[in-house]
């Protein structure tokens, strides 16, 4: 079989596969059918704060496997399912983000720096239309790629990235997002070492629970997603009840919602400036998603940060700047496609979503992610390839189905926007809690809950940004496994990470970045205070 | 959108109908519980093992018209789960999906143990691993002896493992073979076989995960970690053939807290060795794929088996201080 014909069997599988049901003589594939319904649950889930991809994909799995079987066949229809909740989630999650400064998914977290200021000038319509541009034209970029490097592209990034690189790599996004997150970059750090301290609870590999101090609450760690949920969400809103309290204690009115612009729109000249922003945040977002073993969350916070660079445009990045919002979510949404690269030629997920791939794969047997499955086999039909550009025809055909119905779906979301805070707040607060109760069903979640809450509100307090605390949160438990793996492979040697020269590029580009920043910023400072002083001086 | 939505409904429909066909009549056992049975899972949700336990738990419910919801319970290698399952009532309304290796080794390397084999009734066992040590096929060494070989050469070998137990087993099989391995330990049952072909270590420790990578030509088994030859490498050497007297297998277990009453392990011995031996289950399929097959040992017999792993890791244990 040569490979046009490969990939044309692939095609034809993704359609012409076993059908559910047929209409008027025409029989409909159970992958297609998957697919939608795979989507429609992601972008629902993904906008719902609290649920995300990754856990839509955990509790349906083993749905699909009962429902399809351990035969061949179901390979499409459960991993078609999971791709496209694993795309309507990148997309449904942006959503909370901009409406309510609740990143539906960890991806999203960025989203909310100018998505929800926008929101707050009542264009909440134009930040979701933006959203599902960039997010949809870097999806598409990055499946792109996916097809046509994923075989050469795997091989050449595995082979230049070990344990220790891996380590270095983690530590120079760690310090990125400290530096460049919030007023100074030592506030940063703080609570990104804050955020790695807690992280550390319990985890580890010791059978005994570390730093827990004999308590029983902390024997099992610190639940990571009630601990996000509690700093990012509850921490916002007890701020809010603070500001709603002083509002109405001054007597003056309650801040009402935000106004309703009439600049909702996205015309095509306004699309078109946004796509240098869009690109660089592609091609970012690709690279990253191609590196086993980093995330989305990590392309997001590159793109933001390029695209900041990149800006020059009235309205300043973090101040609800629609190419910040695009910026990052092409930024996100391009890993996905990418991240397919590792897992589909070595077995290696870049984030949450791929591993359910990968255990799909397992579980039903007859696809193996390896090297065997790019195997261009004249002679006799490789029927792994035929799955390869079977599941690829089914990310193309969620693309799609993306353009066409997942702008319109969003906006539906929109309408939240326009209830009160008094009325908001409330149902925030008990959806948030719900979902931390849902998937942490013990009384001691709310304890935890609460407790991150009162973290969250005191950071906001004392200007610290949470952003850093909660992706060191995510990362710990990366970056501690790479790290002893890395000390382990290096037979004990006390300098290990300063044994590759690409680990040491990585480690000294996290050191500049916190001191060029710094220094950029005492610059700034002090060009600001500089007359002042003269003034005062005179 | 509407005509998504309707079809949506329709393929629902369908599945809801195809599983409704699949129920086969009930089979009656003494005891019918009292209200809902909570199996609580020992593993992180989505992993293979998780996996085996959901479709263990659905098929209770399915053919028994039992309520069996399951709970994951995750954390430090299933002794998170241990210690909740111990706390709970012995009345059958809560059970224990499990590895043997968390009841057997880890509360004798625990700091302060919290629960022991006396602790738990052994309902059932339900099936096992495939332990095997991987390497990349292009390596070109066909068993464990050419490793030795290799490293009595003065060739460094990492050898990745996923779990304490088997970082014993990698110290041991050196101690016993006059050289020194390099010790990495990844995480999750597919650690070791990634790690491995991402050429990150030289070779791991892998607990079934590697199946379909030996099939397609991309890894060896180098050596069988159980006690007998592994399914899908017959001709791979047992451990015991380098001196290494120790099963490295697990089995996956269904247990409840110590003290239940007789009617109720008879009908949950039942139930699990009639999914177990139905050859059309899902639950018998997905154990002869992913994992060595049905295995129903239980009552007396199983307990003398994990009495004997808790043995043979105490020797272990002793074995790698040393």
């Amino acid at each position: 079989m040569d490979p046009l014909h490969y990939v044309l069997a692939g095609v034809l599988a993704f359609f012409q596969g076993p059908t559910a049901f047929t209409i008027f003589g025409l029989g409909i594939s159970s992958a297609v059918l998957m697919v939608i319904a795979g989507f429609l649950t992601g972008l629902v889930g993904g906008a719902t704060p609290g649920l995300s991809g990754a856990f839509l994909m955990a509790v349906s799995l083993p749905i699909l496997l009962q429902v399809f079987g351990f035969t061949p066949d179901a390979l499409l229809p459960v991993m078609g399912f999971l791709v496209g909740v694993m795309k309507g989630a990148t997309v449904g999650g942006a959503v909370p983000a901009i409406l309510f400064q609740t990143p539906g998914t960890p991806d999203a977290m960025m989203t909310t720096l100018d998505g929800y200021p926008m929101s707050r000038r009542g264009q909440s319509g134009k930040a979701l239309r933006v959203a599902h541009f960039a997010s949809v034209t870097g999806d598409t970029f990055s499946d792109l790629v996916l097809f046509t490097c994923a075989p050469f592209l795997a091989v050449l990034v595995e082979h230049y990235l070990g344990f220790t690189e891996k380590a270095a790599l983690i530590i120079l996004s760690l310090s990125f997002i400290a530096a460049v997150v919030g007023s100074s970059p030592m506030k940063g750090l703080m609570a990104a070492f804050l955020g790695l301290f807690i992280a550390s609870i319990a985890s580890g590999q010791d059978s005994y629970p570390r730093l827990s101090m004999h308590t029983e609450i902390l024997r099992e760690g610190i639940p990571l997603s009630t601990a996000i949920l509690g700093v990012l969400i509850l921490g916002e809103v007890l701020a809010a009840f603070e500001e709603m309290f002083r509002a109405r204690h001054n007597a003056r009115p309650i801040s009402e919602a935000p106004p309703r612009s009439n600049d909702n729109g996205l015309s095509l000249r306004e699309r078109w400036r946004l796509m240098p922003y869009i690109s660089v945040s592609a091609v970012i977002g690709t690279i990253v998603g191609a590196l086993p073993g980093i995330g989305s969350t990590l392309a997001a916070t590159l793109g933001y940060v390029a695209g900041h660079r990149m800006h020059k445009g009235k309205v300043p990045f973090g101040k609800g700047a629609p190419e910040g919002v695009a910026a990052t979510e092409a930024a996100n949404s391009s890993v996905s496609g990418a991240n397919l690269i590792p897992v589909l030629s070595l077995g290696i997920p870049g984030n949450v979503g791929a591993v359910f791939l990968i255990l799909a794969a397992d579980s039903i047997g007859g696809f193996n992610p390896g090297p065997g499955v790019f195997r261009f086999s004249l002679s006799e039909v490789n029927p792994q390839l035929i799955t390869a550009f079977g599941l690829f025809t089914a990310m193309m055909f969620a693309n799609i189905l993306n353009w066409i119905v997942g702008g319109q779906l969003m906006r539906a979301c929109g309408i939240m926007a326009r209830v009160p805070k008094q009325i908001l707040l409330p149902m925030v607060l008990l959806l948030t809690l719900t979902a931390i109760y849902v998937q942490d069903p013990r009384i001691d979640s709310f304890v935890f809950a609460f407790a991150f809450a009162l973290l969250g509100y005191l950071m906001r307090k004392l200007m610290i940004p949470t952003l850093p605390l909660v992706i060191s949160l995510i990362l710990a438990g990366n970056l501690e496994n790479a790290v002893r793996q890395a000390f382990s492979v290096s037979g004990a040697d006390p300098f290990f990470l300063f044994r590759s020269p690409l680990s040491v590029a990585f480690l000294v580009a996290a050191v500049l970045v916190v001191v060029l920043v710094s220094r950029r910023r005492d610059g700034d400072r002090r060009k600001s205070a500089a007359p002042a002083t003269r003034a005062a001086a005179e | 959108m509407a005509h998504f939505a309707r079809t949506f409904a329709a393929a629902s429909a369908l599945s809801a109908a195809l599983s409704l066909g699949a129920q086969a009549e009930t089979p009656t056992l003494p005891w019918t519980p009292s209200g809902q049975i909570t199996m609580m899972i020992g593993f992180q949700a989505g992993g293979g093992a998780d996996s085996l336990a959901r479709v263990l738990s659905d098929a209770l419910s399915a053919t028994y018209g039992w309520t069996v919801v399951p709970e994951n319970i995750a954390g430090r290698g299933g002794a998170a789960m241990a210690e909740a399952l111990k706390k709970e009532p012995a009345d059958g309304l809560t059970i224990g999906f499990t590895v043997s290796q968390s009841l057997a080794y880890d509360p004798q390397i625990a700091m302060i143990p919290t629960y022991g084999l006396e602790d738990f009734d052994f309902l059932s066992s339900v099936t096992g691993s495939q332990v095997g040590i991987v390497a990349r096929a292009d390596r070109g060494w066909k068993t464990l002896g050419d490793v030795i070989e290799a490293a009595r050469a003065g060739q460094k070998i990492s050898f990745a493992a996923m779990t304490q137990q088997l970082s014993d087993g990698t110290y041991v099989i050196g101690k016993h073979n006059g050289v020194a391995f390099t010790s990495v330990n990844v995480q999750g049952g597919r650690g070791g076989v990634n790690a491995v072909m991402a050429q990150d270590v030289d070779i791991a420790w892998a607990g079934g995960t590697q199946a379909s990578s030996v099939s397609s030509g991309d890894l060896v088994n180098l050596a069988s970690g159980e006690a007998t030859p592994l399914i899908m490498s017959p001709d791979a050497p047992l451990l015991s053939q380098y001196d290494v007297p120790y099963d490295f297998g697990a089995k996956f277990l269904l247990i409840a807290p110590a003290g239940l009453p007789e009617e109720v392990k008879t009908s949950l011995e039942q139930a699990v060795a009639g999914l177990l031996n139905d050859p059309d289950s899902a639950l018998h399929t997905l154990t002869v794929r992913n994992f060595s097959g049905p295995e129903v040992v239980q009552g007396a017999a199983l307990r003398a088996a994990m009495q004997q792993r808790y043995d043979q890791a105490t020797k272990l244990i002793d074995d790698a201080a040393e």
